[in-house]
């Protein structure tokens, strides 16, 4: 346990490759090969729980005996147990078992290599691959770039932004209906736009 | 205190109006509304309907284990900032 008690913010080794994203006012670094599951927000009681935010669709990623990547140097952590708590979940490593050992953890995220990632079912897509696709209607007309995703507890919806300049953001309602085809390789996602989806009657 | 049984759920009038009238004709077409508090009618479903977030027009598509429930509930005020390269997905429903 002993190599990420650390008592300095953690060094992002200069050798690692990856991208910095922003959540909210946050700077994330997600090394190139790993997605991000969790990140700690904070600790729970005396025994070494960490709370933890899920960033993961799959919760069995955190059954007991699952082993993560932590930190930016991607310490390899194995889960001893877990407990939901309000919106988060509380957790236990292997090997931090007192609340000062567990303070050490705080604002670190969890990683897990993408060749371990879970299967998707079909016609369902990583957001992070949806994010920069260029979306056109079915004609080949170009609409924008997919920026952001909403989840709303119904169906997802895709922010579209236009070309600079042009009126508006667009968003589109992710089920068959709208979105067509997916392809990745080539980052284009094919859609059909409902009618009046552009220009909708209003009605109070 | 509950909605009194009596008055029955309270659905907008004008978009109910629309939606049975858009049935009569087998019409599909994007309406959208301010009115979140409307409750989700069986009638509603299978459309697809822009609710206002307070800031835009969510586009939200009705399906049966909505109904019941209020247009508010789908289209949240506060929304996600910003998406980390993580182990989410999103369903196209598209197989």
């Amino acid at each position: 346990m002993s190599e990420f008690i650390r008592s300095t913010p953690p060094k992002r080794s200069p050798q690692r490759r990856g991208r910095t994203y922003r959540v909210y006012n946050q700077e994330v670094f997600v090394p190139d090969g790993f997605l991000a599951v969790g990140h700690i927000v904070g600790v729970h009681g005396l025994r070494g729980e960490v709370k933890l935010e899920s960033y993961t669709d799959f919760p069995e990623r955190f059954a007991p005996g699952e082993r993560l990547r932590l930190g930016d140097d991607l310490a390899e952590v194995k889960i001893a147990s877990v407990r939901p708590h309000k919106k988060f979940l509380l957790i236990r490593f292997e090997g931090v078992t007192d609340r000062m050992a567990a303070e050490q953890l705080r604002g670190l995220w969890l990683f897990v290599a993408e060749e371990d990632a879970a299967e998707l079912e079909e016609g369902a897509y990583w957001i992070h691959d949806l994010i920069g696709l260029e979306v056109r209607e079915e004609s080949g007309a170009r609409l924008g770039e997919l920026v952001d995703v909403l989840v709303t507890g119904a169906n997802d919806v895709y922010v579209v932004h236009g070309e600079p300049g042009a009126e508006r953001e667009i968003l589109l309602p992710a089920i068959p209906e709208v979105v067509l085809n997916v392809d990745l390789a080539a980052g284009v996602m094919t859609v059909r736009l409902l009618e009046g989806l552009l220009d909708a009657e209003a009605v109070d | 205190m509950s909605r009194s049984l009596k008055k029955g759920p309270f659905v907008s009038p004008k978009l109910l109006k629309r939606i049975e009238e858009m049935n009569r004709k087998g019409e599909r077409k994007v309406i959208k509304t301010w009115s979140r508090a409307s409750t989700i009618f069986p009638q509603f479903v299978g459309h697809t309907i822009a609710v206002h977030d307070g800031r835009r027009h969510v586009p939200v598509y009705i399906s049966e284990n909505m109904v019941g429930h209020k247009l508010g509930e789908f289209a949240p005020t506060r929304f996600f900032r910003g998406h980390v390269k993580s182990e989410k997905s999103s369903k196209t429903g598209r197989r």
